[in-house]
């Protein structure tokens, strides 16, 4: 009896080790190919590179550029993927799953995904992206030209801001979200835009002009060319700097129609040999440590749920409860399917 | 013989370099615009054609580039005929200072007009100090501000034409017109005139093409809702992606320079050569 224990013991301890060591993990590669924006760099290296270098030895190469220059390398080296992880908008994730860029996750390898909040955790659904970093498309104005106070995404239609408002043009990552709030504030919704498109042909003579980018947001507050504009949460501390320096006041609104989300993804790159590293630089990025140390430099806003911040560095991020309850976030596969129509008809109405 | 071949060696180099970065592309934006699949097609020209978006570029590109040349004619002429009647040293000197704004860039330059034209701009506070206006009223970001800056760029052009063409207008023509008789307005239609014409179409031409091309000064003062043909063609090619429209907007463009050019060359008073 006790010799058959003592097999069954060594038995066991031999299917515990061949377990452990089936279940070793892949070979570390010396880098791995991190594709991203490439804004704040140095925060980036510091906060996220060096300490990933630190715990598992593995030196991370960044590829940089805008979105769409990004997509276009994924494209032309499909075959032969050089980049092993990519940090895109959800809108341009979304493209790459299109074109078969990317491949699922493993959910197992990133316990992390336990920690942050539900709407992050597959936002294009078939576990292709994680969302690492959230924004919000405030409501900025000027206090002291408006009043009463901006409340609601319809406060643009008031006479006393004509001529003083501005919107993101609609090929920007915001521009359809625009369209959207404009529908549901004047009794549409996403499946009857027809308001919405009705009444943002009747706001377009009093536009200042439409912009592209959010440094041109900002620059026509500072020229005081316009009072009311939606702006992306990450151009909002660029936005408090300059008022500040030309010496007026900005305040941002969560309207009454609710605040309009959106998430920087990361995703694994299809048919990388890295994918079990690629998860666990994703599984690093979502940590408590990172999504802390990225916040207090205000370089992304958490969407881990366990950060916890000072409110002056809340106060300047997507973050608190009130914020994120007020977050809405479009589906980005009914956005792609219609963008198409949505700028020929933009640029109709849009002609002055 | 001898002398044509020399010409054709000595102009080689240049000729190659227009055929390959000239002739060449051109030609193919003008096939690609054609081009549908294996056949022909001018379905593109009919779409991009019947965009309101295409029609309000155009209209406003031919209304300002029209008007801008016809205030540097306006304005220029004078100008011109004074400066081409003063001395040499003189003439250099002012010459040089109206290239200076050329030499330039053109962002800075165009950047500068926010100052002038912003809604705390200069001419907005003379506005409102003189009682002229109750706010500050709009004007970057309007047809006014995009015709502004382009007068300002293509003045300059339109001197220089004239200068020259002025300057080879011997002074004793218009003295023997005004002995024989003719008072001074006649004289200078009846020869100075005719004999500058030749000034005033290229100038016209270098205006009005530029006018219709230029992309910094309309994509500042304009913004993105003011659109001229340039940056119709940037809004297509660079944010839509739509190559085929940027393609024919591109020949309506070249079109229309080349049009322009054979239509001033046409109105030029040729019995007076």
């Amino acid at each position: 009896m006790r010799r058959f224990s003592v097999g069954l013991l060594v038995f066991g301890l031999c299917l515990a080790a061949w377990g452990a060591f089936a279940e070793e993990v892949p070979p570390k590669p010396a880098k791995l190919v991190v594709s991203t924006w490439g804004f704040n760099l140095d925060l980036i290296r510091k906060n996220i590179a060096e300490p990933f270098q630190e715990r598992y030895g593995i030196e991370i190469v960044y590829d940089l550029g805008n979105n769409a220059a990004r997509l276009a390398r994924l494209v032309a080296n499909k075959d032969n993927p050089v980049v092993d992880v990519v940090h895109f908008t959800r809108a341009y994730a979304y493209r790459a799953i299109q074109e078969g860029l990317l491949q699922p996750y493993n959910p197992d390898n990133i316990p992390a995904l336990a920690e942050i909040y539900e709407w992050a955790r597959d936002p294009l659904g078939g576990n292709y992206a994680v969302g690492y970093a959230v924004q919000h498309l405030a409501l900025a104005y000027r206090p002291d030209r408006i009043s009463p106070p901006v409340t609601s995404w319809k406060d643009f239609w008031r006479d006393d801001v004509a001529g003083y408002i501005t919107l993101p043009d609609m090929n920007t990552t915001y521009g359809p979200a625009v369209l959207i709030m404009c529908a549901r504030a004047w009794g549409g919704s996403e499946e009857n835009l027809e308001p919405g498109w009705e009444k943002l042909a009747e706001l377009m003579p009093r536009l200042t002009t439409i912009y592209r980018r959010s440094s041109e947001a900002i620059t026509l507050f500072q020229q005081e060319e316009v009072w009311l504009a939606p702006i992306p949460s990450f151009a909002w501390g660029r936005l408090e700097a300059a008022a500040a320096a030309a010496g007026f006041p900005v305040e941002q609104v969560i309207p009454v129609e609710g605040l309009v989300g959106e998430l920087s993804v990361v995703a694994v790159v299809k048919g990388t040999p890295n994918a079990y590293w690629a998860e666990k630089y994703i599984d690093f990025i979502l940590s408590r440590e990172v999504q802390t140390a990225q916040a207090l430099d205000l370089v992304d806003s958490p969407v881990n749920m366990n950060v916890e911040l000072p409110p002056e560095i809340g106060a300047k991020l997507t973050y608190g409860k009130e914020i994120i309850d007020a977050l809405i976030f479009f589906d980005q596969a009914f956005i792609a399917q219609h963008l198409d129509e949505w700028i020929a008809r933009w640029n109709e109405i849009r002609t002055q | 013989m001898l002398a044509t071949r020399k010409a054709f060696i000595l102009s080689a180099p240049a000729l190659v370099v227009l055929v390959a970065f000239f002739v060449v592309p051109l030609a193919l934006t003008l096939v690609e615009s054609l081009r549908d699949g294996g056949g022909w097609t001018l379905e593109r020209y009919a779409s991009v054609l019947s965009q309101r978006s295409f029609r309000v570029a155009l209209v406003r590109s031919l209304k300002l580039g029209a008007l801008v040349t016809g205030i540097a004619a306006l304005v220029g002429y004078p100008a011109a005929y004074a400066i081409s009647k003063l001395e040499r040293g003189k003439r250099t000197l002012l010459m040089s200072l109206i290239i200076l704004p050329l030499m330039t860039n053109p962002v800075a330059r165009t950047y500068a007009w926010f100052v002038v034209m912003g809604r705390h701009g200069i001419i907005n506070r003379g506005l409102l100090a003189l009682g002229l206006a109750e706010r500050p009223i709009k004007i970057l970001y309007t047809e006014g501000a995009i015709a502004v800056g382009l007068l300002q760029l293509f003045l300059p052009l339109m001197l220089l034409s004239l200068v020259s063409a002025l300057e080879n207008v011997p002074a004793e023509l218009e003295e023997a017109a005004r002995s024989l008789g003719a008072n001074g307005f006649r004289a200078f239609r009846r020869v100075v005139l005719p004999l500058s014409a030749d000034g005033l179409v290229i100038g016209g031409t270098l205006v009005f093409t530029g006018s219709i091309t230029a992309y910094v000064t309309p994509a500042i003062l304009g913004g993105t809702r003011v659109l001229m043909l340039s940056t119709l063609l940037y809004q297509k090619a660079m944010t839509l992606m739509d190559w085929e429209g940027a393609t024919v907007v591109a020949v309506v463009m070249l079109l229309l320079a080349v049009g322009l050019n054979a239509l001033l060359r046409r109105l030029r008073p040729r019995e007076a050569m």
